[in-house]
């Protein structure tokens, strides 16, 4: 087995690699290939899948893989509570969007303010700590005693979820930035308008970014407990359905549905920073 | 020493600000309910939740369970998840990270769970499991392991190359190098999974338990809403907090004491 790690930064470490690649072909190194265990990591999955739903271990507890697909095949046609597959993504995605506009909207200025200014986290740093080790799960009752069960109360918890990471990570984002790019603008006989604008945004941006990228990941798992708990719409709406009727496949497919754009949005937030920032070092790994 | 340290004396505002900040905001929330701004039903007071916090302490009804209770299920059960995942995400990790087999075999696997939030799996476990505390523990674990499981396989994977080179060079083997090199330098990385995970058992601990539970500190919060006393919600919503920031402090310590010979 050979370490990946050989960096390939002068003309003979490149020749050095070609020359380890070229490798005649071998049973051994065919079974060690990467896709092909990705393969039979996959292929043993979907079988052990499969087999526990074949000899019931789990009981009703569980559909196989291809009942899933029918499943999610059907939920795509029929409709369920007034609306079919695409109906309950978009309601989920929708709640998504608003509190996620909401929440970025509003704490990603406050914590670039609170990092700028010391009067302003003076003030609402404390108030801010109280409310932090609140699990957002912990706050869908206060959201029905105040807001009823509609829709109001779903894209409260999502944006009291996502406020967290958001103003958490642009407070940081400013606070981390190195003091060498600040001395270099001020050498450079810039004003405390030029730190701000031409370093403190540029430098926090990864870290805002990626603060925007963990609310997302927050504001899926808000708004599926918040529709587990209550909702006539929504993927979490599905799954619950498929408890209450005692259908796993229907709960499966919610659940293969959610991942998949749980995935996607994160990808296209992974993509817009790319785009948005290309300055970022490289330091996202797995 | 190029920088000399100087103690700057922060303005007297900028200590009285936190602390009036602090009073206000108390003092709003007190006095919107006092005067019945916002109604009973929807909010209670803070002097209300200390009163219930001090009954809750003795008196079981009405939902069943003093409040050590609560919180001493929801510690155990928050634990086993953690301790569970611990267990097995950080050795599958740090597997992951070095031997190509393991990252293979694992990885599609790992690919194919991680985007589901661990509550989406609530519905299942009920099928498998019931309503018990088998329950709660597997959706805790599998909350915390993704941390564990990311952090360690980063924590190997940023091991120095020059390193592993090196004791290449004096003859080592894969598996000595993993033992001797690999695991020491991804300690510090395996330790800030530790704080996440800990931090994310303890955020789906609430969730598990609206679904499924009797006792617990989650539950307390369902059966406050189900009762409509906001002031339980409340009580149960700070318990959460103040326990999750205890744990978090403890374990922040023991994560001091254990690195303590460890350069980062």
């Amino acid at each position: 087995m050979s370490t990946t790690t050989t960096a390939a930064s002068s003309i003979a470490n490149e020749i050095q690699q070609e020359v380890m690649e070229r490798k005649p072909f071998s049973i051994v190194a065919f079974l060690k290939n990467r896709w092909f265990l990705y393969a039979i990591s996959l292929t043993a999955f979907f079988a052990l899948w499969k087999y526990v739903d074949y000899t019931r271990v789990l009981g009703n507890g569980i559909a196989a893989p291809e009942k899933v697909v029918v499943a999610i095949y059907r939920l795509m046609i029929d409709t369920v509570a007034g609306k079919s597959l695409w109906g309950h993504t978009w309601a989920s995605l929708n709640r998504i969007l608003i509190g996620f506009a909401i929440a970025s909207s509003i704490a990603v200025p406050l914590g670039i303010l609170m990092a700028l200014n010391r009067y302003v986290n003076a003030v609402v740093k404390p108030v801010f700590d109280l409310i932090k080790p609140m699990p957002p799960f912990a706050w869908i009752s206060c959201a029905i005693l105040w807001f009823g069960i509609d829709e109001p109360s779903k894209i409260f918890i999502i944006v009291v979820g996502t406020f967290v990471p958001c103003l958490l990570n642009s407070y940081m984002g400013i606070r981390l930035i190195e003091p060498q790019l600040y001395d270099v603008v001020r050498m450079l006989g810039g004003s405390r308008r030029d730190e701000i604008l031409q370093v403190g945004f540029p430098a926090a941006f990864p870290a805002i970014f990626a603060g925007l990228q963990i609310s997302l990941s927050i504001a899926w798992t808000c708004v599926l407990s918040a529709e587990l708990v209550s909702a006539r719409s929504g993927l979490g709406f599905i799954i619950i359905q498929g408890m209450q009727l005692a259908r796993p496949d229907f709960v499966l497919a919610g659940m293969v549905v959610l991942a998949f754009w749980a995935w996607a949005t994160t990808l296209i937030v992974t993509y817009l920073e790319k785009f948005l920032c290309p300055w970022k070092r490289e330091t996202s790994l797995a | 020493m190029a920088y000399e340290q100087v103690k700057v004396e922060t303005p007297l505002v900028l200590r009285i600000l936190p602390v009036a900040s602090i009073l206000l905001f108390f003092g709003v929330w007190q006095a919107v309910v006092e005067l019945k701004i916002v109604p009973n039903t929807m909010l209670g007071s803070p002097t209300q939740v200390m009163a219930l916090f001090w009954e809750k302490l003795f008196e079981a009804n009405p939902d069943g369970a003093v409040l050590t209770t609560h919180a001493y299920i929801s510690i155990i059960e928050a634990f086993t998840g953690f301790f569970l995942s611990l267990i097995v995400g950080v050795p599958l990790g740090l597997l992951m990270g070095w031997f190509a087999l393991a990252e293979g075999l694992a990885r599609p696997i790992f690919e194919l769970i991680r985007p589901i939030p661990p509550v989406a799996w609530i519905p299942l476990t009920i099928f498998w499991f019931g309503i018990g505390i088998p329950g709660k523990v597997f959706i805790i674990w599998l909350s915390g392991i993704v941390p564990c499981v990311i952090n360690s396989y980063v924590g190997v994977r940023m091991t120095s190359p020059t390193l592993i080179q090196m004791a290449r060079t004096y003859g080592a083997t894969d598996w000595d190098i993993f033992k001797k090199i690999c695991i020491p330098s991804a300690l510090p990385m395996v330790f800030g999974a530790m704080t996440i995970s800990q931090a994310y058992c303890w955020t789906t601990l609430v969730g598990a338990e609206y679904l499924a539970a009797d006792q617990g500190l989650g539950y307390l919060i369902t059966m406050g809403r189900r009762l409509a006393m906001p002031t339980m919600v409340l009580l149960g919503m700070i318990c959460v907090g103040l326990t999750g920031v205890a744990i978090g402090i403890i374990i922040e310590r023991i994560e001091k004491r254990l690195l303590a010979g460890i350069r980062r």
